[in-house]
């Protein structure tokens, strides 16, 4: 799995120097690139409606800024100074999303203004070695006015992103749907992809008629938070069609791109972390996980970006961690826990079976010589005697308190092990003296 | 023939039960949505408190219910359906609480409603996604509940309907149980087939369906034969306020931001020829009780605008 920055909200692609260093500095490899910061959702709608004997047209043309959207061969050139500074500081750029309609459009005559901005920016991928780009379904409405209707919005898409498969292949590039919503009269509910089952239809069928897995799919968690969508189910379904994953959170009522664990109400998260953790975990994500948070991005100001970007991707590791934690479970021959409690109880609970601990250990003498959830406690002393190649997995919130005591006692491959993120969950939890 | 109907609550009232139908039948309502629930509130269960109304027998609950029974027929309103009490199993509870509630309250349920000479009884899906890590092993613990009431209602000619609900998390509401309706009418056919008997359907809540951005058009059409009954009613897409259709908007041009349109359309494509049930109690009390009797007909009203417009004759 790749964590990768979306560049909206921290790179000027004009000025684009100090965004990228701060991204490398945080510990980004590797950036998504929004195309749409040089052909934006406003400049579509307002595609043909600028005349050109108006002032601002005059002015563009004197300062040599021409429409992407009138233009679109020039995206390469937009993004000149941004790629020869990734170039120079050997940041890579994995996904590209292109240019999108906003969710209440009333343009329905951009077809092939879209087709042509689509092509550019699949050519522009390929010249950059960008692997993947987003490409939104094209008319994003679901089902309207009849079973016809549904047929012809499938169709027409089908029909588009056939056109476009043959430039990908062209360019090396991958297609990725995108789950969409629209707008209902400023209600924003489920659009095209939204449904796992059509997602999963829509892939298949392109690729089977590209005749090679030229499409793949990006699911946006913020668009599943908007339409209350249960992200397990809808993960698990499109299996390993998901080759990229766009980590966002938002209220769940207006679209906006925050860091993870700040849309927060009662105490709890708006967005349903756990069961999105639990989908990627168990189809075995190992994708681009894309953290898009320009919302959070843009409020802050530039002197506090530098540290927001390092915490954000503590946080995106985080996640990583949590998906991947089989992946830590399996790294060792053999695994001891250390703690005696619920965090244990779960641990049990849901990989007992699969990881069997030798045993585990706490500090409080009473437990020790009892058997606890089918391990025996042992004494944090017995951590001396282990096999090697044992990993230590604390089970215990009080983390690194535990890992200075371990450290000192000269313990090797300690790991910290969470329950907050579980495949299942008892009912109730324990008690603990 | 598709027929409007409003629920009990907030209308028919225990001391006089024949009073209520009649506001009902006089507002233009042909049918009723039996409020059973609120014999044993949700609220309470989810404090783990029982009352004592399931305790009492069969001959006492008909007893109880027979001036309710009696009330509607004189006033000339169907039973069409009624809800269970809810939730059918409360996470966290105890044993005795959870076994109460299927092997006490959901067969006393059942016999109320074939008391009634009620077709159609809703339940919730039990809320288990989460404790259980999958939405699969929260739907076997439904139909276990499920099979258990199955033979009765093939015996009694009912169908029992699983209902679209949803859950919360920081306040805002995510999909919850029955929300896929691929699935849900996978399942039902499977049931039903088990059972060789439609004992098995659907109850499509709107309300609930859009606040979780469900295209409408969408989820009837895929139901088809298998949508039974329906809860109509109307939210802001935050909170399930079960509002009047047509009340909310959120743009300039102040048009619905729920989509009706697509619900009519899906109930003509289907040729549906149920109950057009609202479930509108909320609305009754935010009123003025004096003006009850107008706004249950201006819902009854909407009703025929619904009729209208579905009609696919």
């Amino acid at each position: 799995m790749k964590i990768i920055c979306s560049s909206s909200g921290f790179i000027n692609p004009v000025r684009p120097r100090q965004g990228i260093s701060d991204i490398l500095k945080a510990g980004f490899g590797s950036i998504s690139l929004d195309l749409d910061a040089c052909c934006s959702s406003l400049e579509l709608e307002q595609y043909g409606k600028l005349r050109k004997d108006n002032e601002e047209w005059r002015y563009m043309e004197n300062y040599e800024y021409l429409p992407i959207s009138e233009h679109p061969t020039k995206v390469g050139c937009f993004f000149e100074r941004l790629l020869a500074e990734c170039q120079s500081r050997n940041l890579q750029i994995s996904v590209a999303h292109a240019p999108y309609l906003s969710r209440d459009t009333k343009r329905t005559d951009l077809s092939e203004v879209l087709f042509d901005l689509y092509k550019e920016s699949i050519r522009f991928c390929g010249q950059i070695g960008c692997k993947y780009i987003v490409i939104r379904p094209f008319c994003t409405s679901s089902v309207k006015g009849s079973a016809a209707s549904y047929e012809s919005v499938r169709m027409s898409n089908f029909e588009y992103y056939l056109r476009l498969a043959a430039v990908a292949r062209e360019n090396q590039v991958m297609i990725l749907l995108e789950n969409q919503c629209h707008s209902l009269n400023g209600h924003l509910v489920r659009g095209v992809c939204s449904d796992s089952f059509e997602a999963v239809e829509w892939v298949d069928t392109l690729n089977d008629r590209a005749g090679e897995e030229r499409f793949g799919f990006c699911l946006d968690v913020g668009v599943c938070t908007l339409c209350g969508q249960d992200m397990h189910e809808f993960t698990v379904t499109l299996g390993k069609r998901i080759k990229a994953v766009i980590l966002r959170d938002c209220d769940g009522q207006h679209e906006s791109s925050l860091l993870p664990f700040t849309s927060v109400c009662m105490g709890q998260p708006q967005t349903d972390w756990l069961c999105m953790i639990r989908g990627l975990r168990e189809i075995g994500f190992d994708g681009q996980l894309i953290l898009g948070i320009r919302d959070t991005a843009g409020v802050f100001s530039p002197l506090l970006r530098p540290p927001l970007l390092v915490f954000a991707k503590a946080v995106a590791d985080y996640f990583k961690w949590q998906i991947e934690i089989e992946n830590l479970l399996r790294k060792y021959s053999f695994i001891v826990l250390f703690g005696a409690g619920n965090m244990c109880r779960n641990y049990m609970k849901c990989y007992g079976e699969k990881y069997p601990p030798l045993f585990t250990c706490d500090n409080n003498r009473k437990m020790w010589g009892e058997n606890f959830c089918g391990l025996e406690v042992k004494s944090p002393e017995e951590l001396k005697r282990i096999p090697d190649g044992c990993g230590v997995f604390i089970c215990n919130i009080y983390y690194h308190e535990i890992e200075e005591q371990l450290r000192d006692m000269g313990v090797k491959n300690i790991e910290f092990f969470n329950d907050e993120y579980m495949p299942s969950f008892y009912f109730d939890r324990l008690k603990m003296v | 023939m598709i027929s409007i109907g409003v629920q009990t609550k907030n209308v028919v009232y225990d001391a006089v039960p024949q009073t209520g139908f009649e506001i009902m039948k006089r507002a233009g309502f042909s049918c009723a949505d039996f409020s059973l629930n609120s014999y044993l509130l949700n609220t309470s269960l989810y404090r783990f408190e029982l009352n004592g109304f399931f305790d009492q027998s069969e001959a006492e609950l008909e007893a109880f219910f027979q001036p309710h029974k009696k009330g509607a027929k004189n006033a000339g309103i169907e039973i069409h359906q009624m809800h269970m009490p809810y939730p059918n199993y409360v996470p966290n509870g105890k044993k005795e609480l959870n076994d109460y509630l299927w092997n006490v309250v959901a067969p006393k349920s059942m016999k109320i409603c074939a008391f009634f000479e009620c077709p159609y009884i809703v339940v919730h899906g039990f809320k288990l996604s989460r404790n259980l890590g999958s939405e699969e092993a929260e739907w076997m613990q439904t139909e276990k509940f499920l099979d258990s009431l199955a033979p009765m209602a093939k015996e009694m000619g009912i169908t029992v309907c699983v209902e679209n609900i949803y859950n919360g998390i920081g306040g805002h509401i995510m999909e919850g149980p029955c929300c896929n309706v691929r699935k849900a009418a996978e399942r039902i056919d499977r049931f039903n087939e088990k059972y060789h008997a439609e004992v098995l359907g659907f109850c499509f809540d709107t309300g609930h369906a859009n606040l979780v951005g469900i295209d409408f058009e969408q989820f009837i059409t895929e139901l088809g034969r298998r949508l039974k009954v329906l809860h109509i009613h109307d939210n802001d897409g935050v909170g399930d306020l079960h509002q009047i259709p047509f009340t909310f908007t959120r743009t300039r041009e102040n048009t619905a931001s729920t989509d009706w349109e697509g619900f009519i359309r899906g109930l003509r494509k289907i040729k549906y020829d149920g109950a057009l049930s609202f479930e509108t109690a909320p609305v009754l009390t935010a009123f003025p009780e004096e003006m009850k009797e107008q706004v249950l007909e201006f819902i009854g009203q909407i009703g025929e605008y619904f009729v209208r417009n579905i009609c696919w004759v």
